[in-house]
C-alpha cells in the first residue's frame, strides 16, 4: 500500500539555517497523524511543504506516490486548516464552503448537495448564510474544516488549529476531530505544541526539535518509551538522573546508591558493567512506600521539599541522593519529613 | 492633557485654531458670496444677487471643453494609477525581493520632486522622444504623480489583510488571478476606492505638470489661469469653482460613506 504522504530527506534552509533538516516520513492512508514540537521545531514548515507553500531545498514530496515537489499549492489535492482559519469575511459560510468547488468548476447541481452534507458533518446545518464575523471561534473553526474537507482531499493539513480556542472549548473540539476524521477516514496531518493534544488525537506522532525528528511512534511508544531525552522531557514531565551500572542482571543494570536504596533499569545488549547510564522515569510511575516494604525496583530514600496540590493527585517534590524527584502521591507525606520512594524496574529507562 | 495647558497656553491654542479654521474656509465662503454678486468686480460692498455668472459659464463651450478634458484625463489618469499601483503595492507587500527598498523608494519619489522640475523634465523627454504633446502626456505625467498616493494607500490596507487569506484561495485550488479576483479584490476595494479618488483630485486640479505637457486641449486649472487675465471673466470663473467644489465634495463624501459601508460590512472579521 502506497502512503498517503511520503517525505524523502526534505531540506529547508533560512539563511544558513536548516529549519527542517532531512526529515523522512511516512504517513499511512487515514492515518491520523501529529507533527509535534516547540515553537520554531520545523513542524508548521514541514507542513507547509506538504501544503505547496514551502518549496523544499532539497529532497522530494510524494502525495498518494506521486511526485509534488514541484506542484504549485493550487494542483496538490490537499487542503489546509489554517491557525486563524483565514476564512474569506466577505463570503457566506456557503460560499466559504463552495469556494474550492467552484473554483475546480464542479457543477452546481453535485456542489450542492456536498456542501449540504459537509454542513452536516460539522453540525453547522442552518449556519450556510451567515457570514464568518457572525460565527464564534469554534463555528469559524468548523467553516475552515468544512471548507477543506468538501473537496475531498487526499490529506487534510491543520496547523495549531485549536490554538485560537478556550480550553474548554478545545477540549470539545479535540473530540469532534477524532470523530470527523473516523467518520470520513480522512488522513489527517496535526500540527501542535500540545503534547496532551496530540497525546490524545492521534494514530501516530513525530516529535520534532531542532528541525529533526526526534521520534516517530504511537503516543503511547512515545510516552513511555521515549527514544531520546528531549522526547522524554517534552512529552509531560519527567524525572532524569545519572547512575553507575554496578551489576548486570540478566538485561538489568543494578546500581547500589551509597545511602542505602538502589535502582535498576532494563539496558540494551552491550552496555559494559562500570558504564554511565542516564535514567528517567515519568513522576506518575513513582510512589511513596513504607520504609522496608519494597521488594523489587527501584528505591531511594528523601526528604520532601514541597508538596503540590493539584486536584485528582498531589505533586511531591523529594530530595534525594539521585537529586529532585517528583512523584505523584493521594496521601501526601508532609514537607521536610523522610520519605522512601520506589518504582517498578520495568516504569524506568534508558535514554540517550 | 488639558492640565499640563497653562490658562494663557490654553487660549493660545484656542486662538490658533480659529486662525486655520478663517484662513481654510473663509476663501471658500467669500468664494460662494461673490459668486451671487452681481458686479463685475469682487469687492464690498455688494451690489445685488444674480445667477447670471452661472448662466454665462454654462453657454462658455471653451471652458466646458476644459472641464471635460480634465475629466477625461483624470479619470484616464486615476485608472492608470490605480492599476499600477495596485500591482506595485501587492509586490510592496506581499513580496519580498532583492532591492524591495530602492524600488519602494522609486515608487514614491515624485512626491518630493517639485511638479515644475518634474513638469519640465517630461516636457524634455516626450520632445527627445518625439511625442507629441496631447490629452496622453497630460494623463502619463498625473499618473506619474498620483501613483505615489495610491501606493500609500494601498500598501497599509494589504499589510493589514491576513496573508493567509490568500494562501487559503490558492490552497483551495484558485491561481493567482482568481485569489486576486474572489479574495484580495473584494477585501482592498474601500482602498482602492480611496486610492482612485486621490489621484483624481490630483489629477483634475494638477496644474504645473500639464502646463507643461499640455497639447491644444487645455485642462480646467490651465483654462482658469489664463482666464484670470480677462477681469470680465472672474466672476464665472469664480461660479465655476463653486460648482467644482461642491461636486467634489459631494464626491468625496458619497466615497467616505460608501467605503465606511464597505468596510463595516468586512470589518466583522478582521483579525487585528
Amino acid at each position: 500500500m502506497t502512503a498517503a504522504i511520503s517525505l524523502e530527506a526534505v531540506v529547508k534552509r533560512y539563511g544558513g539555517a536548516a529549519a527542517v533538516n532531512e526529515v523522512t516520513l511516512s504517513i499511512g492512508e487515514g492515518e491520523f497523524f501529529s507533527l509535534l514540537g516547540p515553537s520554531g521545531c520545523g513542524k508548521t514548515t514541514t507542513l507547509r511543504m506538504i501544503a505547496g507553500f514551502v518549496a523544499p531545498d532539497a529532497g522530494r514530496v510524494l502525495l498518494q506516490g506521486t511526485d509534488v515537489t514541484n506542484t504549485p499549492p493550487n494542483r496538490r489535492n490537499v487542503n489546509m486548516v489554517f491557525q486563524q482559519y483565514a476564512l474569506f469575511p466577505h463570503m457566506s459560510v456557503y460560499d466559504n464552503i463552495a469556494f474550492g468547488l467552484s473554483v475546480k468548476r464542479v457543477p452546481r447541481d453535485e456542489r450542492d448537495p456536498r456542501i449540504l452534507e459537509m454542513l452536516k458533518v460539522v453540525s453547522l446545518e442552518g449556519m450556510e448564510k451567515r457570514r464568518p464575523g457572525q460565527l464564534s471561534g469554534g463555528q469559524q473553526q468548523r467553516v475552515a474544516l468544512a471548507r477543506a474537507l468538501v473537496n475531498r482531499p487526499a490529506a487534510l493539513l491543520l496547523d495549531e488549529p485549536l490554538g485560537a480556542l478556550d480550553v474548554k472549548l478545545r477540549k470539545q473540539m479535540q473530540l469532534e476531530l477524532k470523530r470527523i476524521q473516523h467518520e470520513l477516514g480522512t488522513t489527517f496531518v496535526y500540527v501542535t505544541h500540545d503534547q496532551e493534544e496530540a497525546l490524545a488525537m492521534s494514530d501516530r506522532i513525530a516529535v520534532m526539535n531542532g528541525g529533526l525528528v526526534e521520534h516517530v511512534g504511537s503516543p503511547r511508544e512515545v510516552y513511555e518509551r521515549p527514544s531520546t531525552a528531549f522526547v522524554a522531557d517534552f512529552i509531560g514531565s519527567l524525572n532524569a538522573f545519572d547512575v553507575i551500572a554496578a551489576e548486570l542482571v540478566g538485561g538489568y543494570a543494578v546500581a547500589q546508591l551509597d545511602r542505602g536504596g538502589r535502582v535498576v533499569v532494563r539496558i540494551a545488549d552491550g552496555v559494559a558493567k562500570g558504564a554511565q547510564l542516564r535514567v528517567a522515569v515519568r513522576p506518575e510511575r513513582v510512589h511513596v512506600v513504607e520504609p522496608g516494604s519494597e521488594e523489587h525496583g527501584s528505591v531511594v530514600s528523601g526528604t520532601v521539599v514541597d508538596t503540590v496540590y493539584l486536584g485528582m493527585y498531589t505533586q511531591v517534590h523529594a530530595d534525594t541522593q539521585l537529586g529532585r524527584i517528583v512523584c505523584h502521591a493521594e496521601n501526601p507525606p508532609r514537607p521536610n519529613s523522610s520519605v522512601t520512594l520506589a518504582w517498578d524496574a520495568d516504569d524506568a529507562y534508558v535514554v540517550g | 492633557m488639558d492640565a499640563a495647558l497653562s490658562r494663557n497656553g490654553r487660549l493660545l491654542l484656542r486662538a490658533l485654531f480659529v486662525l486655520v479654521v478663517v484662513f481654510l474656509y473663509a476663501p471658500i465662503v467669500i468664494l460662494l458670496i461673490f459668486s451671487f454678486n452681481n458686479s463685475q468686480i469682487p469687492s464690498f460692498p455688494l451690489s445685488g444677487f444674480t445667477l447670471h455668472w452661472y448662466h454665462e459659464f454654462l453657454r462658455n463651450t471653451d471652458l466646458r471643453a476644459a472641464i471635460q478634458t480634465s475629466a477625461i484625463v483624470a479619470a484616464l489618469s486615476s485608472i492608470g494609477a490605480v492599476a499600477l499601483g495596485v500591482v506595485a503595492s501587492i509586490a510592496l507587500a506581499r513580496r519580498r525581493f532583492r532591492g524591495q527598498a530602492v524600488v519602494s523608494a522609486l515608487l514614491l519619489a515624485p512626491l518630493v520632486v517639485p511638479f515644475v522640475v518634474f513638469g519640465i523634465s517630461l516636457l524634455l523627454l516626450f520632445h527627445t522622444i518625439g511625442i507629441p504633446r496631447s490629452i496622453l502626456t497630460v494623463v502619463i505625467g498625473h499618473i506619474v504623480i498620483s501613483l505615489p498616493y495610491t501606493i500609500l494607500v494601498l500598501v497599509p490596507r494589504l499589510a493589514q489583510l491576513d496573508a493567509s487569506l490568500e494562501e487559503a484561495a490558492y490552497d483551495l485550488g484558485a491561481g493567482r488571478l482568481r485569489t486576486f479576483r474572489s479574495v484580495t479584490f473584494p477585501l482592498i476595494f474601500p482602498a482602492i476606492v480611496s486610492a482612485f479618488l486621490i489621484a483624481f483630485t490630483t489629477s483634475f486640479d494638477e496644474y504645473a505638470v500639464a502646463s507643461f505637457v499640455v497639447g491644444t486641449r487645455e485642462t480646467f486649472p490651465i483654462y482658469l489661469y489664463s482666464a484670470l487675465r480677462f477681469p470680465s471673466q472672474l466672476p464665472q470663473v469664480i461660479a465655476v469653482a463653486v460648482v467644482v467644489l461642491m461636486i467634489s465634495l459631494l464626491v468625496v463624501v458619497g466615497a467616505e460613506l460608501g467605503r465606511r459601508a464597505a468596510e463595516r460590512r468586512l470589518g466583522e472579521i478582521e483579525p487585528t
